[in-house]
């Protein structure tokens, strides 16, 4: 247990205690090596498995649309961009919340980890990273790598290392962070033909089982009926076809626009390993070139959604 | 060959019904002529067009959508046809980048007195849609390889 956590774990056991929250919502260790899973408690007992490590992938402030009353949760800086955008939305209220802040450096992919090492995550014993460099142990052999070569596309992308909104602020920031990189994949699409994209985007979606997890795992899909689930009418059609898959991501995609804040979630959780990152930063994108707006930064700011300058986007009108 | 010059753009318009609704009405009562292209669905504001509707319109087969609303300062409720301009800004850069035409979205301010206006918007957009071809998007195979080989 690192310091941060320790003061963390007292933190969370100490509001609970004194009732400042009914729910702590945060990190425990996994049952498996390098995840962690998400930790949700009335149980002041329960703080002390409350973990900070680079795995703390999941964005926890989707738990935010199903649990009530007084929440302490700890939020990485693209979850708290998630709640921030929440308020926005008047999902939650800020008196609600006790907001317990995690700086990020950025979260180790071990996708990256496996294609760099050659090893099956099984077979790592140990990852650990230490400012810039980041150590993999197998076998009793270490292999060092620069953090840029491990973390997630979406954490090189990321322009908050700090959370926009906290009550508590646990460690200190830094960030190892490289935009070109983040967004290599997109680069190689706009360099496509429109065709080529097409085809991309086409052979994507045929693998999409239309499990949802996407959706499910987003805080910004907060809607009680999809669109994807009406009947009457039936937009798009329920079964896993490549067209529907892809209109259905796409229609998604700028639902979120302006409210998704790039976590990166919904790739990690694609069973078939859609890049969806790669609408998702792009959408971000447009939304900035465009509109000059980044989700979940201030919560007093109006909503990318209903916000509107009389002139702008005027040339697309006939 | 043939078949292909033959071809006519299918295009679906969502009008709301304070303006453009009235605007194509007027149009309609005062004789103007224009391209019988399109099919027209009534919303009751530009404000409630969702990048579903376009979605869905592709998927049906439409070569391409037309939204139209009241002018800026306008609109019936205030700011619905600001929120449609930025909805329909970011899905037709995102159209782009999925691959789409972004020419198959088009979108303008008509008044209800504007039947002439009307009349040369979907003038103009069925003109732009037929250069861009029909929408193959959704065939299983091919589509627009097989679209630029016939024409
Ligand atoms: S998570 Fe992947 S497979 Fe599941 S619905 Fe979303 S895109 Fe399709
Ligand atoms: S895809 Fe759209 S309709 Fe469905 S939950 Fe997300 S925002 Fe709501």
């Amino acid at each position: 247990m690192t310091d941060t956590e320790k003061k963390l774990q007292d933190k969370a056991k100490e509001l609970l205690e004194q009732g400042k929250v009914e729910h702590i919502i945060g990190y425990a260790a996994g049952s498996l090596k390098f995840t962690t899973t998400p930790l949700i408690t009335k149980d002041k007992d329960d703080a002390r498995q409350l973990v900070i490590n680079p795995f703390i992938v999941n964005n926890l402030s989707v738990f935010l649309n199903d649990i009530k009353g007084k929440i302490g949760i700890v939020a990485k800086p693209c979850d708290a961009r998630s709640i921030v955008s929440l308020l926005q939305d008047q999902q939650v209220a800020r008196e609600n919340l006790v907001i317990l802040g995690l700086p990020c450096q950025g979260l180790i992919d071990l996708r990256k980890v496996e294609r760099l090492t050659g090893k099956d995550r099984d077979d790592i014993d140990d990852i650990t990273r230490n400012g810039d460099k980041v150590t993999v142990t197998t076998g009793g052999k270490t292999q060092k790598f620069a953090a840029k070569e491990v973390i997630f596309d979406d954490c090189l992308s990321c322009e908050t290392p700090t959370p926009p909104e906290y009550d508590f602020l646990f460690g200190e920031p830094s960030s190892a962070t490289d935009k070109e990189l983040g967004r290599k994949n997109i680069k190689e699409l706009e360099a496509m033909s429109p065709q080529q994209r097409w085809d991309f985007w086409k052979q994507e979606f045929s693998r999409c089982i239309r499990c949802y997890a996407c959706r499910q795992v987003c805080p910004a899909c907060f809607c009680t009926r999809c669109f994807i689930e009406e009947t009457e009418p039936q937009w798009l059609s329920p079964l896993p076809r490549w067209q529907d898959n892809l209109l259905f991501q796409t229609t998604r995609m700028l639902h979120v626009a302006g409210r998704c804040t790039d976590c990166g979630e919904c790739e990690r959780v694609c069973p078939v390993n859609i890049p969806l990152r790669s609408i998702s930063k792009k959408v971000e994108e447009i939304v900035d070139e465009l509109f000059q707006y980044k989700a979940g930064m201030d919560k007093n700011a109006e909503r990318f959604m209903t916000a509107y300058e009389p002139s702008e986007a005027e040339d697309l009108m006939r | 060959m043939s078949q292909e010059s033959k071809w006519e753009p299918k295009l679906l318009g969502f009008l709301c019904k304070w303006c453009s609704y009235a605007g194509a009405d007027l149009a309609g009562t005062s004789r103007k002529k224009y391209p019988a292209n399109i099919r027209i669905v009534k919303i009751p504001c530009s404000g409630r067009i969702d990048p579903l509707f376009v979605a869905k319109a592709l998927r049906m087969g439409f070569d391409g959508v037309l939204v139209s609303g009241c002018h800026p300062g306008d609109c019936h409720y205030q700011t619905g046809n600001y929120r449609a301009r930025r909805r329909i800004a970011i899905t037709k850069r995102l159209m782009e980048y999925m691959g789409i035409e972004p020419e198959r979205l088009q979108a303008s301010w008509v008044s209800a007195s504007e039947g002439d206006k009307w009349a040369q918007v979907v003038t103009e957009v069925t003109k732009g849609v037929k250069e861009v071809g029909p929408n193959r998007l959704f065939d299983d195979d091919g589509h627009r390889k097989e679209a630029a080989g016939q024409s």
